[in-house]
């Protein structure tokens, strides 16, 4: 079991992913073609290699999913605009510096029209409703820095819904009156933190439940799981993870166990990291587990940004620099 | 059924008129793509379908046979979904069968235990079947019997559980939700999600009108009976906290369950952490018994819960600052 993260392989990994087009997998997986993109960028500025996938190649693929007519991003070319795609999308150019390769204007208007009157944001035009679509709203506004004053979106409606999807037993679902669930969490968490309104719209008390209930993820083996009576998975010990730090009680669960258990996930041979030991690595858990590192802050990884899982020199540079009361501070 | 795929859609008659488009590869010349011929050829036919906006029953057909290789494939759902609306508006009405529609549903369902995109459809078909609300009620007892055969295969599945709360929150289907939570808990006394669901339904149906003294106490038996078969269970003692809460009784009304798990004067007896944990709040909002609370917090902190004794400690220390 490898005791040390294996950066190197890592890398390789990440590179090797969009070679792979002769196999029916990556034709299966077109559909969440840019967030993957999205997580082995994010993945390789964690790791310091932040130019190991081409810039320009990049660029063109984040444009070639762009819909012009209505502004939004599918998830690649001839898919159906999406707001996690077009958040996928948006991250990957802020990221590397490009955001001026696309109509932004456009793309305010996109997400602008999903929300709902309830304040909820809908996936696409069909009206699929979740929590974590208020986050993906909320992400690409700020990101783009048109939170204040994007055309007719209610960032207050908003934080009203993802209020509304607050548990009695401190946790957040996909709607309300849905069961408490860690990627919620961090959706809703992540919306209040972006809206610069978690510290009003929470009490300590409410806040100190919350962390009970994040904290009570970690189970024995130092792995954390989404929902009670789960098993652990890396990608929820980061959604529990990045909440903790969000709401500062990170310290509440045990770093070292979660250290090991995260590195324990990794693939020694061809680089990856799984959902948990022995299983087949893929990117998606690759970021996630990476970005858990560096909140835990591992040695030799590039600082996380909590919020919006990405480095934290870019959105402090787009998004938090320009805030008059510097939310991250008290993350 | 949909109608079966054919055998080559380049031979088959009925969709000879169309010239498939191939996946535009873009940027990529080296890409040589060899995967399965059924799959790609397929997806042209789709493309050339979706190219033409054309929304016929074929396209059912071809969206079938996709779906079955790839079921995630969000666009291909949109597609298909916009097709039968379409149908549904047109003189060909009939070909948009949607009771059809739901038992291909099902069977998918049941394959893909983990695929959302089913789900958000099935929403769009039931929606569709509201418009005649004369066939509202039988569909609402077929939409909430599948949705059981689905939580027999797991009874956590989240996706299933949205849907069966938006059922039953937009038809108001409140009637038999406590006691389909029964038996859930019945065979798992440690679901989450049914406990999440009960609570949902207690609170939910009532609206405004608050919950009476009759329901809330058979809700403290209810966990009473729970804790008594698994003491150590988190759902339980939370749902117990969020009833007291939610309606407005002290925990202390409960100090005497939580003594039958954690006697604090016999530590060795203690058989749940949560009942601990409840206790130390109990006593933490006395003045003249804080010294238990921090036993309490103590005790979790070095033995019944050290993982998270940080979290323990920081409570305790709450206490002590207070005192
Ligand atoms: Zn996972």
């Amino acid at each position: 079991m490898a005791s040390t993260l294996l950066t190197p392989k890592h890398v390789t990994y990440i590179q090797s992913l969009d070679t792979k087009r002769d196999r029916l997998d990556y034709h299966l997986t077109e559909h969440l073609r840019l967030s993957g993109i999205y997580w082995g960028l994010t993945s390789l500025h964690l790791l310091n290699h932040p130019t190991a996938l081409p810039r320009s190649e990049t660029i063109a693929f984040v444009k070639s999913c762009y819909h012009p007519s209505s502004g939004g991003l599918g998830a690649s070319p001839g898919h159906d605009p999406h707001l996690l795609y077009t958040l996928s999308g948006i991250q990957v150019l802020a990221t590397i510096n490009a955001l001026d390769e696309i109509d932004c204007d456009k793309v305010v208007e996109y997400v602008s029209k999903l929300q709902n009157p309830d304040g909820s944001f809908s996936g696409d035009e069909w009206g699929e409703v979740d929590s974590r679509f208020v986050y993906c709203a909320l992400n690409t506004l700020s990101l783009l820095g048109r939170l204040d004053d994007a055309p007719s979106v209610s960032v207050e409606g908003a934080v009203g819904f993802v209020l509304r999807c607050l548990n009695a037993d401190g946790g957040f679902g996909m709607a309300p009156g849905a069961e408490s669930h860690a990627g919620q969490i961090f959706t809703c968490v992540g919306a209040l933190k972006i809206a610069g309104v978690f510290e009003k719209s929470l009490s300590e008390d409410q806040v100190n439940l919350l962390g009970d209930w994040l904290c009570e993820r970690q189970l024995p083996n130092g792995g954390l799981n989404g929902r009670p009576e789960k098993l652990e998975d890396v990608c929820y010990s980061w959604w529990v993870l990045s909440s903790m730090a969000m709401i500062g009680r990170l310290h509440w669960i045990d770093r070292e166990k979660l250290v090991d258990f995260i590195l324990s996930c990794q693939d020694e041979e061809n680089g990856g990291i799984a959902d948990r030991k022995g299983n087949v690595a893929d990117v998606f858990h690759t970021v996630f587990g990476l970005a858990g590192l560096s909140l835990l802050g591992y040695e030799g990884l590039k600082e996380v940004d909590p919020v919006y899982c990405m480095p934290k020199e870019v959105t402090d540079k787009i998004v938090w620099n320009h805030r008059k009361t510097p939310t991250s501070q008290s993350l | 059924m949909n109608q079966p795929p054919p055998d080559s859609y380049a031979l088959d008659p009925s969709w000879t008129d169309l010239v498939p488009l191939p996946q535009d590869d873009g940027e990529h010349p080296l890409a040589q793509i060899a995967y399965t011929e059924e799959y790609s050829e397929a997806m042209s036919y789709l493309r050339a379908i979706m190219a033409k906006n054309e929304y016929t029953p074929r396209v059912l057909q071809v969206t079938a046979h996709i779906i079955e290789m790839n079921p995630a494939h969000y666009t291909v759902w949109l597609y298909r979904a916009k097709t039968l609306l379409s149908l549904l508006q047109s003189d060909d009405g009939a070909a948009a069968d949607l009771g059809r529609e739901l038992r291909f549903l099902n069977d998918l369902a049941l394959r893909h235990q983990k695929n959302y995109q089913i789900w958000n459809h099935r929403q769009t078909v039931v929606e569709a079947m509201a418009a005649a609300p004369e066939l509202v009620g039988q569909m609402v007892r077929e939409e909430k019997q599948f949705t059981n055969a689905m939580f027999r295969r797991d009874g956590k599945n989240y996706h299933v559980w949205s849907y069966r709360q938006w059922l039953v929150r937009r038809f108001a289907a409140w009637a038999g939700e406590v006691e389909f939570v029964d038996g859930l808990l019945a065979a798992d006394v440690r679901n989450n999600s049914a406990w999440n669901h009960r609570y949902f339904v207690i609170f939910g149906q009532q609206g405004e009108e608050g919950v009476g003294d009759e329901v809330v106490e058979r809700e403290v038996r209810v966990v009473e009976d729970a804790v008594f078969i698994a003491p150590q269970n988190a759902s339980a003692w939370n749902y117990l906290r969020g009833l007291l809460g939610k309606v407005g009784r002290p925990l202390s009304s409960v100090e005497g369950l939580c003594l039958t798990y954690a006697p604090l004067d016999n530590p060795d007896a203690i058989t749940s952490s949560h009942a601990l944990d409840l206790l130390a709040d109990i006593y933490a909002g006395r003045k003249e018994e804080r010294a238990k609370a921090i036993k309490a917090l103590e005790l979790l902190a070095a033995r019944y819960d050290p993982i998270r004794a940080n979290y323990w400690n920081y409570r305790a220390g709450i206490i002590k600052a207070a005192a």
